[in-house]
């Protein structure tokens, strides 16, 4: 299976180097006004198509589905609803945008559980201006953007699951030698540069290994949610 | 209706007892002296078990003064029927009443209700009715028949006593809940608030450094505070596990055990949160050891942590705690400012890896071992010391791109097993 395809939806051109982002159409869910004009500003100054910014979870929904973002930057605690439940909700419209949570507060439950959701990177809002374009460029471009934090995270989650099945090993996803390897280093901080060097890899080797922890996991937590809701009479098999 | 139900069924169905008790000793006696009145005294009292056997619990509005009037007033005016059911003969003689037993309901009642000085002064009401019922007849006061008597009494306050501690331990439960309500809506809000912080702190953060001169001085200072209270608001469990330790060391303490051993085997950690409350024999309920490693994080330091609690005993998670402590310090020490660090808490088959990695120019080879020989250097001493006393091991990798310590130690007890498979 291809990464792209599995962390949602088609996959989309490369939108190339920085400085040409233009027709990236990003939308930003931020319930504090401060944040989300400079992050509006900043996106706009670096050449984004910000196409809608909203305080509200419910109102993000509604507008993404009316708007079509490529990607949205996503608080994860909002007023009316969970950031958690916006993800979901992003990835499961038609054409799901590329999810990038930015939160000040970082509950790892919380984080994990967006990114199972569909979310396919995580930034602390203390990030510097130029983590944050960066950040939203690899999103934009497909790839998972994946802090030390994070991958300690993804990380726990493969061991959990491997743990809850041990009679039944093919149930749930594995990751491979060399994904754990990767995802090991990346929560040790080490940029995919220093990665592809120590392992003698190209870069977009790592990033491909990385990504594909992610979509496992994604793909993973919808097969379950399926699962789940034929087990309890919520959707039927035709 | 809360804690008073289950004390007005009881009364019910002594009501209804008593009332078949009377009944019983009416047909034994073949209907007293006049048995039309007799049997229509008991048609009276039947009729106000049941009546009271409804009213009391299902109407708290009714339960006032006047019910408790009405059910004294009708007890009594039963128990003053009895001389003209019965002859005086039979009264004298030390008969029971026509009523017998039955007269204690209202009494019982009035404790329930209204606690025991109530409960003492029915007591005394139904009391002086039947003492004036058997004194009639001519008794002088020293030999009148004052058992019944001291019963009701007893019984009024007794029950009215136990009605109510009942209620008062109810109404502290009641409050204890509202409290605890009240607690959780100020943590929601509080949480929200910190969240506001948090945004704010990190936006001065951020202009500040894209600012530069002095605003960038102050975007530190907002980012050091914001690492601070980030670390605050993710660990509430932190405090609560603490207080658990402490509440189970105080509940158990066993005189003389096996307390002196683990004393001295957490000496060496004494300062530790973890190993603080080693003085009980009890064992101890484990930590989770993201909550004793979070306060290393920061704005220098990134940790990196599964999503579930990896409950480890307090001794053994103090002292992954101090050997992290003591790499850090170590990575203070002999980097250049500006060096990060990165810590990685893992589990895997029954083991709890955490590594400890900064950036800076890494350890020159052989120097290591050096510093060991001359017995100076703390990493070798703390680190490996530690690690090695819970049965675990160190590996020390020394790159271009900075130094790794891997600890690596068992996680002992049934989870080991469970997590080995």
């Amino acid at each position: 299976m291809n990464g792209h395809e599995a962390a949602g939806g088609p996959v989309r051109e490369p939108v190339g180097d920085r400085g040409d982002v233009g027709g990236v159409r990003v939308m930003v869910v931020d319930d504090h006004p401060m944040w989300r004009d400079g992050v509006a500003r900043d996106l706009a100054d670096a050449g984004y198509d910000v196409v809608a910014t909203t305080g509200e979870g419910r109102q993000a929904l509604r507008i993404a589905a009316a708007v079509r973002p490529d990607v949205v930057v996503l608080d994860l605690r909002l007023p009316d609803l969970a950031g958690v439940e916006v993800a979901r909700g992003l990835g499961a419209s038609g054409s799901p945008p590329r999810v990038l949570v930015l939160s000040a507060s970082a509950e790892e439950d919380d984080v994990l559980e967006a990114v199972k959701a569909g979310a396919s990177g995580y930034l602390v809002k203390s990030a510097s201006r130029e983590e944050f374009l960066d950040a939203v460029r690899r999103t934009a471009e497909g790839d998972a953007v994946f802090t030390p934090g994070l991958a300690g995270l993804v990380l726990g989650e493969y061991r959990r699951l491997a743990h809850r099945t041990p009679e039944a090993p093919g149930d749930g996803p594995r990751l491979t030698e060399r994904e754990t390897e990767v995802l090991r280093m990346v929560a040790k901080g080490l940029t995919y540069r220093q990665i592809a060097e120590r392992l003698v890899l190209s870069h977009r080797t790592v990033q491909n290994h990385v990504q594909n922890t992610l979509s496992k996991l994604q793909l993973h937590n919808r097969v379950e949610l399926v699962r789940y809701a034929i087990e309890n009479g919520l959707a039927e098999l035709d | 209706m809360g804690i008073e139900g289950p004390f007005w069924r009881a009364l019910a169905v002594f009501r209804a007892a008593s009332l078949a008790y009377a009944a019983l000793l009416l047909v034994r006696a073949g209907g007293y002296a006049v048995p039309v009145v007799s049997w229509a005294v008991l048609g009276v009292m039947t009729a106000w078990t049941a009546a009271a056997a409804v009213l009391y619990p299902a109407r708290p509005g009714l339960r006032g003064w006047v019910l408790l009037a009405a059910d004294l007033a009708v007890t009594s005016a039963c128990l003053l029927a009895t001389p003209y059911a019965q002859t005086d003969a039979a009264a004298q003689s030390g008969a029971m009443p026509l009523t017998a037993t039955w007269v204690a309901g209202p009494v019982l009642a009035w404790g329930v209700a209204r606690g025991r000085r109530a409960g003492a002064v029915a007591a005394a009401l139904v009391s002086v009715a039947d003492l004036w019922l058997r004194g009639r007849g001519g008794l002088d006061l020293a030999s009148l028949p004052v058992n019944g008597a001291v019963l009701m009494f007893m019984a009024g306050v007794v029950v009215g006593h136990v009605a109510q501690l009942a209620r008062e331990a109810e109404e502290r439960v009641q409050r204890a809940v509202e409290l605890e309500a009240a607690g959780r809506e100020r943590e929601r809000l509080a949480r929200g608030i910190h969240d506001s912080v948090l945004q704010v702190l990190a936006l001065v953060q951020r202009r500040g450094a894209e600012i530069g001169g002095e605003a960038a001085g102050l975007g530190r200072l907002a980012g050091e505070q914001e690492a601070a209270l980030r670390a605050l608001v993710q660990a509430p469990s932190d405090q609560e596990a603490a207080a658990r330790t402490r509440a189970g060391t105080a509940g158990g303490r066993h005189p003389g055990g096996g307390g002196g051993r683990d004393r001295d085997r957490g000496g060496g950690g004494g300062r530790d949160r973890g190993a603080a409350g080693a003085d009980g024999g009890a064992p101890e309920p484990p930590v989770d050891l993201r909550e004793l490693l979070r306060p290393y994080g920061g704005a220098r330091v990134t940790l990196s942590v599964p999503a579930t609690p990896l409950p480890l005993p307090p001794g053994t998670a103090g002292e992954v705690r101090a050997a992290v402590g003591a790499a850090l310090d170590n990575v203070a020490r002999h980097c250049p400012d500006g060096a990060r660090a990165w810590i990685l808490v893992e589990e895997d088959d029954g083991r709890v890896i955490v590594t400890v990695r900064d950036d800076g120019p890494g350890i020159p080879e052989g120097r290591l071992e050096e510093a060991a020989a001359v017995g100076r250097m703390g990493v070798a001493r703390s680190i490996r010391g530690r690690v090695a006393e819970l049965g675990g091991t160190v590996t020390i990798t020394s790159s271009g791109t900075g130094t790794e310590v891997e600890m690596a130690v068992p996680v002992p007890g049934p989870a080991a097993g469970r997590r080995a498979r």
